[in-house]
């Protein structure tokens, strides 16, 4: 009994450990759960297997702590519902049944092959992820495009960062976030839009909390969240009214004349024009829109004109809307007018969601051309092509329907095949009834994932295992641009492959495998994807091999063949003291635009803007209550397909979903605190137990989004530009289930 | 002879990737790090301001002191001590909760860190019948011995923030030990060292002023349980103006208690055996005609007791008595996670009165058992089994919840030693002993408190089945009594026993809504 809880040291740079999970080694690699990139130091048995973990004290994203996600990062890998053979539904019985990877990939090519045949190539879509390591989405992309000619695929990264990539891209000429962690504690004033980091980001909550400058904290958030409760000031706004206070904000530090002029000349384009478009945004007309005070107004324009490192961020509560891109761009635009970028604790920085988002973004394959190129552009095709050693006639000439449209084209009958990686649509797609109901229209659903207990693999047709973070090989891209290594340090269960080797498989059954045999292994992938770099704004051209990122604690991009030779800090543009201990700490800590100089052709950055547009289910009389999605706890990723199958984790969410109310509407609805609610939209009604809490306002309902039932409520609405959906923005009723 | 089978080409790649999923990276160390001594330990950088430098000092000892304008509800702390301290899949020795309040102006929220508080006047130690807490004479620290630990979790019923946590696995409770072996080595405890804002920190505090266990609780959360009872330490500090209204997340949701069936079946069998053992005792002192509608009822005319041999006196009393006896306390032993280990209940028995239930109960079988066959033991055997009964009302009084306050444990408890006592003699007085019994209890279903809420929500069934049992008894005692009439009368005691466990307001941090 005693010995159970017996504590030794843990070696290994190890404070003590359980005696009975003492590690015979240690090895570090980056978390796969969100995109902080957090790096854990794994504890190894002597049969190289993992046993335990904690935070890694050295790596300069996290510097010794982890969010509890991290913390129980090895334990959904042995849960017992893991997929550990490829499932095909049987015609006669209707049921998911084991069968072999022979008879699972003759089925895959089968019936694909089938439908391509009868409906031409554009009829086979794939859905996937941000939650897969980059090697992984680039085979996957390459193998789908290049190799099975087809033309619509897109992936989970549309729900969270499609926004920020589209606004950088338009805004910076490349999706480019601009910032490294060492901002947040070097700014003397962060403005969060719609972020929540207390609970979402956690470990970058930890480097504000790090910032010894007094910092303004200024949280923009209808909700009184955890963030806003640590802020030095909440704008309580009203919800997607944050368009509107963000041209107000110029229109303000227009009149104080709080502008870099300079900056603005030499650095930016049509500044002139957004200047013009921003008169109309009057104090009185922002506040009497946006429910923010006047003089709150003046407080926080004070704060940015007067503070000298400003720094923006904003995540899913800008992300999610349904004019996103331009609020996005909005906040950027403040950034540029006041030249609060490429300087230490600035910049217009975009908080990213998923462990691999950014790498989705640059290797996805679906809006962008591998490495970020153009589809559309011919040249490009060619230097893709010549690098990949394909035909640049097989790459695609128009980039994919977005997710919803995917979605559309089910309906239309249009996509007949569908292809779901590593994502649970059924879970977590906007209004998702829907989608369960288009599933009859698909010929052939094929789900790849770790577990066949997903919401998406219970309706498939053929379930493909998959092997986990932690059971593979690969690099993860962090919010920050930081390359970060994925060790296969545990077993896949069963015949559970890695992503990388069922798309070698895929390859070899359609008869592709030939195409793509230079991507033999996922680091043979990795230098491959390098090659694709050179000479875009994400060159990462001196990074060695995977060993290069191990040792170095990740490596931000750019880094080109150039900066490795020359230790280019990326910062100063020149060469750093000789200070091995700074040198080093500069290395690891790099942002864009110090120069001035932004990756549109010539140089400068846009202001770009259009008028605000009121939200497309605006509350009425049926229906009185804005519904507001978000997280609701530090604990749960996702749609719970991990995090649930932690009993640690468990603890650490709700059990039950929970309808945030504000006690004076509770009171007007006769809605007790415990009591069972309604809550009812357009789209359907499900029940939740009322938390009455003056953090919501009135009118405003908040539910986590972690459970299945939020998504039966939320409209689908979508931003223009990046096609991301609008979660956090519908019409409900709320009404005592009793 | 056949040539073997040439492999189809996919087929040897399934192979070939099947076996490369097999193989790790780190055996081979390609990447596992390659630390030569046992020496090295975390940077103590890291958290060298977040312990003590010194041992506490006499009348002092450790404790927890939480910023809670740093404590942002991340939660990091609760997983790095499951991590860190190996604990089992689903235990946690530490939480995060939420207090809510302010107004539409103001609304307020704060996430609250909380693990034991290491009292100055532990109540776990301070209850636990076999002295398996002791609180560490230097660091004061309360550590739970799990070798001594007999499971019989009356810990967690004492404990008023839901600290000890009972392992099914194990059999035993464990709890908190502030990572007292680090601190040991200077290493700060896992939460601390977790912390990504550093909330957490081990501070020292006075405990003492001559011998009173008595510490400045001004610090301690204002929606927490009443720390006068058990004198926590934990400081929560902040800047912040809290509102008045402040209130626990979850102080609406409704936590029906574990049945504890050993339990229930043990606190309905002892009472009931010594209100039966109590009425042998008495006999001749009760009025005539209750004697004789005993006799003729029961023990005299009745087919059954005139078979087994009962006749004109008090042996099928005491009978039941010794039966019911032996079965409340077998069963009680099935409560026991560890009941081997249940020899040593007695070491508590100068604070702890279930230590002193068990002796005076261990005490009470052999007389009990002995009236039956000595009706000159009967008396002996009914003031042992009260004093009992009495120490058994004190173990729930003793955890100062407010459904076990002795106005309602008392009656209860010995209401049912009384109903037991009356039911072969006078079923009338029975039918209104049990009305007064019913009317009694049911003062908690209409006081508003959490018990009343409890039973009449996620316990509606279960109360209404006792008032079913309870009303059909009274009618049945009134107009037929018998055998029918008792077992109903019981099954209904068994049924408010049920509902004694299930319905009690148990204290806890705050936590968030489930």
């Amino acid at each position: 009994m005693t010995s159970e809880m017996v504590l030794r040291p843990g070696d290994f740079g190890l404070g003590r450990v359980p005696a009975r999970l003492a590690p015979a080694a240690t090895t570090n690699m980056v978390c796969g759960f969100c995109s902080t990139g957090c790096s854990l130091k794994i504890h190894l048995n002597a049969a190289g297997e993992a046993i335990n973990l904690s935070a890694d004290p050295d790596y300069p994203v996290n510097l010794g702590m982890a969010c509890p996600k991290g913390w129980e990062a090895l334990t959904p890998l042995a849960a017992p519902d893991r997929a550990t053979a490829p499932l095909l539904r049987d015609p006669t019985t209707g049921k998911l049944g084991p069968v072999s990877w022979e008879r699972a990939l003759a089925a895959f090519t089968e019936k694909f092959k089938a439908i391509q045949a009868r409906q031409g190539k554009a009829s086979l879509a794939f859905l996937s992820t941000g939650q897969i390591v980059m090697e992984e989405m680039a085979l996957l992309g390459a193998l789908a495009k290049f190799g099975m000619g087809m033309v619509h695929v897109d992936s989970n990264t549309r729900q969270c960062m499609a926004t920020s990539h589209v606004a950088y891209k338009q805004s910076f000429g490349f999706d480019a976030p601009p910032f490294t962690y060492r901002d947040f504690e070097e700014s003397d004033a962060l403005i969060f839009i719609g972020a929540n980091p207390c609970i979402a980001h956690p470990i970058m909550w930890q480097r504000v909390m790090l910032n010894t400058r007094k910092p303004e904290i200024v949280v923009i958030d209808p909700r009184r969240t955890e963030t806003a409760m640590a802020s030095t000031l909440h704008l309580a706004l009203q919800p997607k009214s944050d368009l509107t206070l963000l041209y107000g904000l110029a229109h303000l530090l227009i009149a104080r004349s709080a502008v870099k002029p300079e900056f603005i000349a030499a650095h930016t384009n049509h500044y002139e024009e957004f200047a013009g478009f921003v008169a109309e945004f009057t104090p009185a007309r922002v506040a009497a829109e946006t429910g923010v005070p006047e003089e709150t107004l003046h407080r926080l324009v004070g704060i940015i004109a007067e503070r000298e490192r400003v720094s923006f961020w904003w995540t899913m509560g800008v992300n999610q809307g349904h004019e996103s891109t331009r609020t996005a761009q909005a906040i950027i635009n403040l950034a540029l007018m006041t030249g609060n970028i490429g300087r230490p604790g600035t910049g217009a920085n975009s908080i990213t969601g998923q462990c691999n988002a950014m790498g989705s973004r640059l290797f996805g394959n679906a809006t962008s051309l591998l490495g970020g190129y153009d589809f559309a552009n011919a040249a490009h095709r060619t230097h893709v092509g010549s690098i990949l050693g394909i035909e640049p006639s097989t790459i695609p000439t128009q980039s994919s329907w977005a997710y919803d449209q995917i979605i559309d084209g089910i309906d239309r009958g249009e996509i007949r095949g569908l292809w779901i990686i590593a994502t649970n649509t059924a879970h977590s797609w906007i209004g998702h009834r829907r989608f369960a109901e288009l599933r009859k229209k698909l010929d052939f659903l094929v789900v790849q994932d770790m577990y066949a207990t997903t919401e998406t693999a219970q309706i498939a047709d053929l379930v493909l295992p998959a092997a986990g973070w932690g059971e593979k090989q690969g690099v993860l891209i962090n919010s920050e641009r930081r390359l970060g290594l994925v060790k296969k340090v545990a077993r896949a269960p069963g015949q559970a492959l890695s992503d990388f080797a069922i798309f070698k498989l895929i390859a070899d059954a359609w008869g592709c495998g030939e195409l793509l045999r230079e991507w033999s292994s996922p680091e043979a992938t990795f230098q491959i994807l390098k090659k694709l770099s050179r000479g875009q704004p994400c060159d990462f051209t001196g990074i060695r091999d995977y060993a290069h990122i191990d040792v170095s604690g990740g490596i931000q991009w750019p880094w080109t063949e150039e900066d490795e030779r020359t230790k280019n800090s990326g910062d100063h543009g020149a060469s750093l003291s000789s200070d091995v201990g700074l040198l080093w700490s500069q290395l690891q800590q790099r942002r864009l635009f110090a120069d001035g100089k932004f990756f549109t052709a010539d140089g400068r950055a846009l202001f770009l803007f259009d008028p605000p547009r009121p939200m497309p289910e605006p509350p009425d009389a049926e229906y009185p209550f804005i519904l507001l999605t978000g997280r609701g706890s530090s604990a749960q990723w996702h749609t719970g397909s991990r995090t649930d199958k932690s009993a640690v984790l468990r603890k650490l969410a709700p059990t039950v979903l929970t309808a945030e109310i504000n006690p004076d509407d509770a009171l007007r609805l006769k809605i007790s605190a415990g009591e069972q609610v309604l809550v009812r939209s357009r789209r359907g009604t499900v029940k939740a137990v009322a938390f009455v809490t003056p953090t919501v306002q009135p009118g405003q309902i908040f539910l986590p989004m972690h459970f299945p039932a939020v998504n039966v409520l939320t409209f689908p609405s979508f931003d223009p530009h990046s096609r991301q959906p609008s979660y956090k923005a519908a019409a409900v009723a709320v009404i005592p289930a009793s | 002879m056949v040539a073997p089978l040439k492999k189809q080409p996919t087929l040897a790649l399934i192979d070939e990737l099947l076996a490369e999923q097999q193989r790790l990276d780190t055996p081979v160390a390609r990447f596992s790090q390659a630390h030569d001594g046992g020496t090295a330990s975390v940077p103590a950088s890291r958290y060298r301001d977040l312990i003590p430098l010194t041992a506490p000092k006499p009348g002092e000892q450790y404790a927890f002191e939480v910023d809670l304008d740093s404590c942002t509800g991340c939660k990091a702390c609760v997983s790095a001590c499951h991590s860190l301290n190996g604990l089992e899949d689903n235990e946690t020795w530490r939480d995060v909760g939420l207090i809510v309040g302010g107004n539409r102006a103001k609304p307020f929220q704060q996430t609250v860190t909380t693990a034991c508080h290491h009292c100055a006047d532990p109540a776990c130690l301070n209850g636990c019948p076999v002295l398996a807490y002791e609180k560490d004479p230097v660091t004061g620290i309360v550590r739970h011995l799990d070798d001594q630990c007999i499971g019989c979790q009356y810990c967690v019923l004492k404990c008023p923030y839901d600290v000890p946590k009972y392992s099914e696995r194990l059999g035993i409770v464990r709890k908190c030990d502030m990572c007292h072996s680090r601190l040991a080595e200077g290493e700060a405890p896992a939460c601390v060292q977790a912390c990504p804002t550093q909330a957490i920190r081990i501070v020292t505090v006075i405990t003492h002023s001559d011998s009173a266990a008595r510490v400045d609780t001004s610090d301690f959360l204002k929606s927490a349980p009443d720390p006068a009872y058990t004198q926590p330490p934990t400081r929560y500090l902040t800047k912040r103006r809290q509102p008045q209204n402040l209130a626990a997340a979850d102080a609406a949701t409704l936590r029906p208690q574990p049945p504890h069936w050993p339990l229930v079946l043990m606190l309905t069998c002892i009472p009931l055996a010594v209100g039966f053992s109590t009425a042998a005792a008495l006999l001749p002192a009760f009025p005539e005609k209750f004697v004789t509608y005993y006799a003729t009822n029961f023990s005299g005319t009745s087919p059954l007791p005139r078979a087994l041999g009962f006749t004109r006196d008090a042996s099928l009393l005491a009978a039941i008595a010794a039966i019911a006896g032996a079965l409340g306390l077998s069963a009680s032993v099935f409560h026991l996670g560890k009941p081997l280990r249940a020899w040593r209940i007695f070491l508590g028995w100068r604070k702890s009165w279930l230590s002193r239930e068990a002796m005076v109960f261990g005490a009470w079988l052999p007389l009990a058992v002995g009236a039956w066959a000595l009706p000159a033991m009967a008396p002996a055997a009914a003031l042992v089994g009260l004093v009992g009964l009495a120490c058994s009302t004190m173990i729930y009084v003793d955890t100062r919840r407010n459904f076990w306050r002795l106005a309602q444990t008392g009656p209860r408890l010995v209401g049912t030693a009384g109903l037991a006592g009356l039911v072969m003699l006078s079923p009338r007085a029975a039918a209104f002993a049990l009305l007064v019994k019913l009317a009694w209890e049911t003062r908690t279903f209409y006081d508003g408190g959490v018990s009343a809420r409890l039973q009449r929500g996620p316990l509606r069934a279960a109360t209404s089945i006792r008032d079913i049992f309870a009303l059909s008894a009274m009618v049945l005692l009134i107009a037929a009594p018998g055998w029918l009439a008792i077992a109903l009368l019981f099954a209904g005691e068994l049924t408010e026993r049920y509902l004694f466990f299930r319905a009690v307001d148990a204290p806890k941090m705050p936590g968030v809504p489930s």
